[in-house]
Formats: structure tokens, C-alpha cells, sequence
């Protein structure tokens, strides 16, 4: 006679619920719980921010530069330490970098991080960059890198 | 599988010696890049390497100017030890200070120990060197200006002159050159000083002005107005009324 004819049925379908549920359990710990602590902890990251996701704005005559980052802390009554996904948006370019200062009455920004200008078929890549005179100057610090396409 | 590793350690490698793609432009700078938007112009600075597929350019500093965005060029202005190559062109120059006008194909080259290579014409000067490439003018001024072509030598302290456009080797058209003390051209085996000298390739002649010496095959001619016919080699020398033609002949037997 077959040995599974000699199982209790009701032992059995209470087996495959219980293994059922072994899976559904290591599949809800592993996925949803780590993602729930990977929102906690960078909630916990916004903590230490002074703001949270800041929004500022550069004008001049002829064009508007768009500054927005992850966090801000601020430096003193008028600066702003900018950080995590810092990006200057213009309708001409965009330049990404972390750890921007910038000066919310001189409206001028300063980074020493490595800092990525794309622009129409232009790239550059520099040690840093800073922002003066209403973003009519663009200053790329360091060894840096052009490429034309 | 040590195949595989070793394509792929191949490709990572080039991909980092040769960062530049084909048809594009890289310009590396020590000290960083200026940007001034109002202006139309960066600024490049410090140890400036500009390479592309055909032209390549080194300088202290660089400024590039720009019609639109920072791709479309107009003006490269580039000083100190400038050194540059353009294959498209077939040129090549050293100087102190180079502005380049992309549109209308000017260069200009300018400082001491200044030099133009194009199409194997070679241009030296102390002073400026001067060459549109669509109008075929050029002009050399300064001390120590000399023009090398195919079959002349000049030396002047202004030669203003034209190049054929149409043709690969660039064939002088049209030479004035001019020098307050005395211009020197070599022509196959005849040499010629004057003050100032006018070559015009639709008559095949130099005409030289002032302080004229002809020399060739041991024997010296001066006077005050002369021309050499290019076609057949053939010169003459006249003098003004109060001056006398002066014939030299050296026997190089004796």
C-alpha cells in the first residue's frame, strides 16, 4: 500500500497551512519590515535637518535658477548647508553636487564636493563649484573636465 | 572563464584611458573653469588640454567664447605656451597667444618665436602672424618675419600676401613685402634684397623697390628698381638718373 494513503488528511493540510504560513512570514520580515526600517532610518536622517527639503530660487534678468536639496541646516543667519541631492536647475542646465553652501541674501553658492554641470551637449566635471552675481557666474574649482559631444 | 575575465578587464581599462568618444571634444583644466553667462565665454585655467577627433590644443589659459551654449564656438583665445594641431586643416603653430575665429577660419598668432604651419607653408615671426583660411589672406609683421614656401624664401618685417584656396598646397597669389632696413627673398638660385618687393602670380613677376640687389651664379646687380620674370628666370635692374647700375661678377675660378 502507498505510505501517503496512510497519512492523516487532516495532519497534512495542516502541515502544508503551517509551511504556508513559514513562507509568508520570512517573505512579510524580509520585505515589508526592511523596507519600513529603511523609511525609519531615513526619516531618522531628516532628524538632524533643520529643513527638509528646501526650495530656493536664483533670479536674474534673463534667466531663473531652481535650488532644491534633500535637507538644509542652517550655518548662520543667512546661509544654508544644503545636502543630499543638491541640484541648481535652469532652463539651460543643471548642476548636481552635495554639500552646497548657500547664501540666502547674496544668493551665491559655494561646494567643495565633486559637482556634474549638464548642459545642451555639454558636460563638466569638477572638484567643487561655486554660484555668484545672480548665477551670472559659474565657477568650476580644481581639475575639471569638459566633454563636447 | 579566464577569457571572459581578461576581455572584461580589457574593457574597463580602455574605457578609463580613452574617456573621450569618437566626434567628441574633451578639455581638461588644472585649475578649473569660469563661466560667464552674460558674457557668452568660459573661462579655462591652468595647464589647458583641448583634444578632439581632429584638433588638439595646449595653453596656459584658455577663454572660449560662444554663440548659444557652451558647445557652439565661435572665439578660442589661448596665451601662453600655445602649441596646436588641426588635422582637418592640415596646420600646425606655436606661439604666445593664439585667437581663432571658427566661423570665418582666422588665425591669429601672436609673441615671440611665433610659427604657422599650413598645408607646408611655414610662417615665423616675432611680432604677428595673421591667416584666413577662406579668403586665403595672410599677413606676417614683426621682427624676424619670415614666409617658406614651396619654391621661395622671404624674409621682411611686413609680408602681406594671398593664398590660392583652391588648391592643396597653398600657391602664393599675391606678396608685398616691405622692411625699413632691407627684405630678402630667395627664389630657386636667385637671391634679392630690396626694401620692398611685390610678387603678383598673374604676370609672374617681382618687382623690387629700393636698395635693389640681384644675385645669382657669382654675380651681384644693384640698383634702385628691378624685376625678376618667374617664368623664365630673366631679371633686369634699372637705376634713377643720379645713380648708375652696379654689376659684381666673382670668378669662383681664380
Amino acid at each position: 500500500m502507498n505510505n501517503l494513503l496512510l497519512l492523516n488528511k487532516k495532519i497534512l493540510l495542516l502541515f502544508i497551512l503551517f509551511l504556508f504560513l513559514l513562507i509568508f512570514g520570512f517573505l512579510f520580515t524580509k520585505f515589508y519590515l526592511t523596507n519600513t526600517l529603511v523609511n525609519y532610518s531615513k526619516s531618522n536622517l531628516n532628524i538632524g535637518a533643520d529643513i527638509v527639503e528646501p526650495r530656493f530660487s536664483i533670479n536674474n534678468k534673463s534667466k531663473k535658477i531652481s535650488v532644491s536639496a534633500n535637507e538644509g541646516n542652517f550655518v548662520n543667519d543667512q546661509e544654508i548647508l544644503l545636502r543630499n541631492n543638491v541640484m541648481f536647475k535652469s532652463k539651460d542646465f543643471i548642476i548636481k553636487s552635495d554639500n552646497v553652501v548657500f547664501d540666502t541674501i547674496k544668493l551665491t553658492a559655494q561646494s567643495k564636493d565633486d559637482s556634474k554641470f549638464i548642459s545642451d551637449k555639454t558636460t563638466i566635471s569638477s572638484k567643487g563649484f561655486g554660484i555668484t552675481e545672480n548665477g551670472n557666474i559659474i565657477n568650476f574649482n580644481g581639475k575639471s573636465k569638459l566633454i563636447i559631444k | 572563464m579566464k577569457f571572459f575575465f581578461i576581455i572584461i578587464c580589457i574593457l574597463i581599462f580602455t574605457k578609463e584611458l580613452y574617456s573621450r568618444n569618437i566626434g567628441e571634444t574633451e578639455i581638461l583644466t588644472d585649475d578649473g573653469i569660469e563661466v560667464f553667462q552674460k558674457e557668452k565665454y568660459y573661462l579655462l585655467k591652468k595647464n589647458v588640454k583641448i583634444e578632439s577627433d581632429t584638433f588638439s590644443l595646449k595653453g596656459d589659459n584658455v577663454e572660449v567664447y560662444f554663440e548659444k551654449d557652451l558647445y557652439d564656438i565661435k572665439k578660442i583665445v589661448a596665451i601662453g605656451n600655445v602649441n596646436f594641431n588641426s588635422s582637418e586643416y592640415n596646420l600646425n603653430g606655436l606661439g604666445n597667444e593664439l585667437i581663432l575665429y571658427t566661423e570665418k577660419e582666422e588665425i591669429i598668432i601672436n609673441g615671440i618665436q611665433s610659427k604657422l604651419i599650413i598645408n607646408g607653408t611655414e610662417m615665423k615671426s616675432d611680432g604677428n602672424i595673421n591667416v584666413n583660411n577662406l579668403t586665403g589672406e595672410f599677413f606676417i609683421l614683426g621682427d624676424n618675419s619670415s614666409l617658406l614656401a614651396q619654391e621661395i624664401y622671404i624674409i621682411g618685417e611686413k609680408i602681406d600676401g594671398i593664398f590660392s584656396s583652391n588648391t592643396e598646397v597653398n600657391e602664393i597669389k599675391f606678396l608685398d613685402v616691405k622692411d625699413k632696413n632691407i627684405s630678402y627673398i630667395k627664389s630657386d638660385d636667385t637671391e634679392m634684397y630690396a626694401k620692398h618687393a611685390i610678387y603678383k602670380k598673374e604676370i609672374d613677376i617681382i618687382e623690387l623697390k629700393e636698395d635693389v640687389k640681384i644675385i645669382r651664379d657669382g654675380e651681384t646687380i644693384s640698383g634702385d628698381y628691378g624685376t625678376l620674370d618667374t617664368k623664365d628666370n630673366s631679371y633686369k635692374v634699372k637705376s634713377n638718373s643720379s645713380n648708375k647700375v652696379k654689376v659684381v661678377i666673382i670668378n669662383s675660378d681664380e
